[in-house]
């Protein structure tokens, strides 16, 4: 790995938006994080993490159709001192102030639940910040979401 | 190592009455929580009043996973009965923590002796 803090060796990812891919991701991620020593509780961290953004992506990025062909990209910045993460899509984006919203009807009890739906504890985000020593979320409604993590060695 | 996701439900035979135990093997994530939640569902449609979940074998579990446990121990508990899982690995009860969920509905144990025992 490079010493140079302004480079770093790259690792990318493109996965499609299934939820059977998340585990190869997973595996993935364990192998870089392996590389650059981390301790197994830190491995297991970068994990969850980079998990929950996937699934994420997964559950609410595409809808129908557009499913079929989306692809999830992972993208692996392994720097001397830290790994950063970025998990990235190009789909329909969220609006976070609605989501700050729903999350708060949510610990209201107050939330409307469709159907057949298992409702979420909204747990995904709150993983990310806080096994992460850094985490970055930019959403564009209609362009897309990306997840930036940091794990300091 | 990669592990198959299997679930296996066996009843331990008490004096009052069967006690579901459903046992995980593998990974709990967004592809194989929905059989989990079949599982789950089963159970909670039947007559017991408690179920024990065994996650000795799982080394890892996600929010959508937590998400169905909280949901089921909820239904459970609604119907006046009682949702135990049995979780020991550090890192698995480190997620149930940093989820809050430990202190909510879920009852955890160390061992499904433990489990079995308590009422």
């Amino acid at each position: 790995m490079p010493t140079d803090l302004t480079t770093a060796d790259r690792v990318e990812l493109s996965i499609p938006c299934a939820s059977d891919y998340v585990g190869v991701v997973r595996l993935a991620i364990s192998g870089v994080a392996t590389r650059m020593n981390f301790s197994v509780e830190d491995i297991e961290d970068i994990k969850i993490a980079v998990s929950e953004a996937c699934t994420n992506a997964v559950q609410y990025a595409f809808d129908g159709e557009e499913k079929q062909s989306a692809t999830i990209k992972i993208i692996c910045n392994l720097h001397a001192d830290k790994l950063e993460i970025t998990v990235k899509d190009n789909g329909k984006g969220f609006d976070q102030a609605e989501v700050d919203r729903k999350k708060q009807q949510k610990s209201e009890g107050t939330a409307a639940v469709s159907e057949g739906e298992i409702p979420t504890l909204g747990l995904g985000l709150t993983f990310i910040q806080s096994l992460m020593d850094e985490a970055e979320i930019t959403s564009v409604p209609g362009k897309g979401t990306s997840i930036r993590m940091v794990k300091h060695i | 190592m990669v592990l198959e996701f299997k679930i296996d439900l066996v009843y331990h035979e008490s004096d009052i009455s069967d006690v579901p135990i459903v046992c995980v093997n593998g990974e709990i994530d967004v592809y194989t929580s929905p059989k989990l939640n079949d599982t789950l569902n089963k159970i909670i449609n039947s007559e017991n009043k408690e179920v024990v979940l065994n996650l000795e074998k799982v080394h890892y579990i996600d929010s959508t996973g937590l998400g169905i446990i909280a949901h089921n121990a909820d239904m459970f508990t609604n119907k006046g009965g009682n949702f135990k899982v049995v979780c020991a690995q550090p890192q698995l009860r480190k997620i149930f923590d940093v989820s809050g969920l430990s202190k909510k509905n879920v009852k955890l144990f160390e061992a499904e002796a433990q489990a079995l025992a308590q009422n």
